[in-house]
Parts: structure tokens; sequence; C-alpha cells
């Protein structure tokens, strides 16, 4: 959390929202959520530090106790209503040291002339997994309610935290301060975000509207990161252009995932680096242009190995405040961190199309974003949708410059609405 | 195939696609890859999961192999679709040279 806001109960909350074609049994997500706890404590775990000093860590029991872990079932009588309570959710900041990393909500329209739909809601406390940890508990979930009372994984669970870092201390070390170096060295201004005048945080919220291509076929290119990040960094050139922020380039992260690919890889713990990317609003005007400029900066970061010294400099900052990380950064004097946040979390997993009895209609991450940089634009795809969630803090944008940057994306995109 | 001296043709049969393929299967396999999920060569690699990340991780991989960097223009799904894919464009690129 950021220094300045200390005292503000800022949320790290992130939710992953789930939504399903028919009712879901709240008993049978609970049996399947106690099941989880029997072999895995993680979700009710406390943040800890130890006294009189330590490190942070996450601190459980061998054995949760059944029903530990809290799971609302609740109506909700119109899609206004849900966003309401999700923004509630979002806004209702988990407190990792008194109270579990994670909440379980079961929301449900009733029936009558639109079918049932029911959204699977997890909110957690960010640093406890990323949004695929997320999709892999869910995908363990429902493996233990597949299991039907037999040993789940035939009584050999996976590895659900990372394994260590094999790599010496000292070396570890070396490759940490080269990349504090690296980020000191990033930016020679601090950047500006549409937080920055904030002084007094509002209310966390999100928009999220799905998509499909007009164009089947056309979606491909179109998916690889820096192209979006160019796009993003476009409708976001609009906003600086109506707000009369200065041409001083962007910052931001893009995360980098560490999992090897094509297996589900850890849960819970970080399993993100970070790449950071940086150019002017100005150089927006040629979306190819820059997503060239995007990609070799990507290529040089990889060749100079600052990803990979990124992921070992996030393994010394794990579960520390992210005002430790500021202060590697451009602007740390002015509590500034990024100009906005953005990220693709690439497809919910096909195997979830089925989920405790009911089919899986769309999935979708919205992260509750820091008052500064106060916004954040989040990808992902579910089946044939494409979501995008734009999330951010009120008093930072307005809900009409956030439509505004998602008609931007959109039109780029050539998407057109999936309902 | 025009005349070529001994050095030649080795070169030739060294960068054959097949030779390149298992050379990039080895690389992405090791690397990229979960261990229970190797590639072949067909496989689709978006579809195997590799990302815009893992993509750059394998055009600095076939730099430092093959010696020359895929240019922009280059980079178009029919080139970059599948492993045979890649490897019949660096076996193209480099009997061009």
């Amino acid at each position: 959390m950021q220094a300045l806001w200390r005292r503000e109960k800022i949320s790290n909350n992130t939710l992953m929202v789930v939504e399903c074609d028919g009712p879901l049994d709240p008993a049978r997500i609970r049996r399947a959520l106690d099941g989880f706890l029997e072999i895995c404590p993680w979700p009710v775990a406390r943040l800890r530090r130890p006294f009189p000093w330590g490190k942070l860590h996450w601190a459980a029991g061998r054995r949760a106790v059944p029903g530990s872990l809290p799971l609302l079932h609740q109506r909700v009588d119109s899609p206004k209503l849900l966003h309401t309570m999700l923004e509630a959710e979002l806004n209702a900041a988990i407190d990792p040291r008194r109270e579990p990393p994670l909440r379980v909500s079961i929301l449900y329209s009733p029936g009558g002339r639109d079918a049932v739909r029911t959204f699977l809601v997890f909110t957690w406390f960010h640093p406890l997994m990323d949004p695929r940890g997320a999709q892999n508990l869910l995908a363990h979930l429902a493996h233990i309610d597949q299991a039907d009372g037999r040993a789940p994984w035939d009584g050999a669970p996976p590895a659900f935290v990372p394994e260590p870092d094999p790599r010496p201390l000292s070396v570890r070390g070396r490759m940490g301060r080269r990349s504090r170096a690296y980020m000191r060295a990033l930016a020679p201004t601090p950047p500006v975000s549409p937080g920055s005048g904030v002084t007094t945080p509002g209310r966390a919220r999100f928009l999220q509207a799905s998509f499909v291509y007009r164009d089947p076929a056309g979606g491909r290119a179109k998916r690889e990161i820096c192209w979006r990040l160019a796009l993003v960094g476009k409708a976001m050139a609009e906003l600086w252009s109506r707000r009369g922020f200065p041409d001083e380039p962007f910052l931001l992260p893009i995360s980098v995932d560490l999992r090897p690919k094509g297996d589900p890889g850890p849960t819970f713990g970080n399993m993100l680096a970070f790449h950071f990317a940086r150019f002017r609003p100005s150089e927006t005007a040629d979306l190819a242009g820059l997503t060239l400029t995007l990609r070799r900066q990507m290529v040089e970061a990889l060749r100079d190995g600052q990803i990979d010294a990124n992921a070992v400099a996030m393994e010394f900052l794990t579960y520390r405040p992210l005002s430790l990380m500021l202060n590697d950064l451009p602007g740390t004097a002015a509590r500034e961190t990024f100009s906005f946040n953005c990220a693709d979390l690439g497809d919910f997993p096909g195997s979830l199309e089925q989920l405790f009895g009911a089919r899986v209609i769309d999935a979708y991450h919205a992260p509750s974003v820091l008052p500064r940089p106060g916004i954040g634009v989040f990808f992902n795809r579910c089946g044939k949708e494409n979501n995008l969630v734009v999330s951010w803090i009120d008093g930072a944008v307005s809900e009409d410059e956030v439509t505004r940057i998602v008609e931007v994306i959109r039109a780029e995109m050539d998407w057109i609405e999936a309902h | 195939m025009s005349r070529r001296n001994a050095g030649e043709s080795l070169t030739v049969i060294r960068l054959a696609p097949d030779a390149i393929i298992k050379v990039l299967t080895t690389f992405i396999d090791a690397t990229i890859m979960a261990r229970s999920h190797p590639v072949q060569p067909d496989d689709d690699l978006e579809l195997a999961g590799l990302d815009s990340m893992a993509l750059l991780k394998i055009l600095l991989f076939i730099e430092a192999e093959y010696g020359f960097w895929m240019p922009d223009e280059d980079l178009v799904e029919e080139n970059i679709r599948t492993v045979r894919a890649l490897a019949t464009y660096i076996s193209r690129r480099r009997s061009e040279s």
C-alpha cells in the first residue's frame, strides 16, 4: 500500500466473477471449500510478522476448521444491484492480519422470464495470489467436487505454492540489486497519473464489458500485449490531452507470468515479474510504430536479464508494502507510482466450462487500483468473449471518462457487443 | 540446387527444417513449457499457452542460435504459428543469405 494512504484502509482486493447459466448449490461449494482447506490451509491463513522483527509471511495451522472461510449466498434482483454488490466487495478491504484473505460469494438472480444466472465471486487480498492463481483455486475446488468423496488427486495433491529459488542468496542479492538500479534509471522524471491530484482517495469502481470480434478471424494479431498496450496508451493519451497533462513519458508495469506454460502451476504466492514500459502520449498517434517500440523495449529487458532480475527483486519484496518498491522508482518523493495499470490476464481455462453442475458463460477479473495511478485497464478472454475491465478510483477519473476509454479500445479492436 | 563445396552442403544439412525443429522444441520444452506439456512441431503455440513474452524468448534464442533477428514485418502468423512454421522460416532465411 502506498505510504500516503496508510491510514485510509485502502482496499487491496481483487475480484474474480464467474457467471454460470444455472443455480449453484452453496452446500456443494462449502463441501469443496472445506475439502480443499483440509489439504491446503492457505485461504484461511493470516499475514504475520514475527515479534519483534522478521519477514512478513502467511501463517496457518495444519488443518483449517470446516466452515472457517466466509461463504455468502445472496439473491440479487437486477444487474445494477449485482454491480453495486460487486463494487462493495471490492471496497470492503480485507485485513489479512485479522481475517481470512479470501471471501467467496454466490450471487443469484431470480428465475422467471429470464434464465437463472448465478455469479460465483472470489474476493481476495491481492498479494495472496494473482488472477491465474484464483483460476487454479477454482479448478482445485471443481476437482474436489468431482472427486465426490474419493481422495482428490489420488492422494497426491499438486504443489500449491512455488518452489523456493534454488540459487544462493548472494546470487539472488546481486540480481535484486541490479534490478533496483535498473528501476531507478527507468524514467528521468516522475510519471503523471490521473490520481496525481487525489488527496483523499475515493471508492474503488469498475466497469466491465464483453465483446466479440466483428471479424472472428481478425483477432490474433490484436492479442499481442505490445499492441494492446499501445492501444490502451492511445486511450489514455486522449484523457491526458483533455486534462492538459504534459507529454511526459508514461511509465507502467507489465506483469510477466513466470509459470511454465501448459500447466496450471502454483496457486498461492507471487508468480509474477514485471517489465516496465515507457512511451510518450504523443507516440500513440502511430499505433503500429509504438507497438514495435514497445516490443523492442521488451526484447532489450529480456536480453539484459532484467525480467529475471525483477523476479528475484519481487521475491525480496514479498508481502512488504508497495512503498518499498516505490523507493526505487522515479517520483517516490511525490508519492507517484505509475501512469496507469494495464494487463492481459489471458484465457479463462476451457477446462472450467462446467462448474458445480452449471455451465460457465463468462468470467472476468476486477482488481482494485491504488489511488495513484487511479486507473487500470485489464483484458481477459472466456470462450469467444473478450472482457474489458476498467478499474478506477472515484476522484481520479469520472465514469464518463472511463466510458470513453472503453469506446476507444473497442473501436480499434474492431469489437462489437457480445450480448 | 547449384554446385556447393563440402562445407556448404554440411550447412544445408544442418539447417534442414527437421533439424531446426528439434533444436527449437528442445529449447521451448526446456525453458518455456511445463515438463508435462512438451510441444509438438505442429502444435499451435498460442493454444499451447505461449504468450507474447514467450515468443520474444524464442526470437532471442533464434538470434543466438542462427545469427539473425526476425524482423517485425516477418512476425506474421504463417511464420510463427507453430514450431514447424518457425523452422521453415529459419531454413528459408538461412538459405537466402
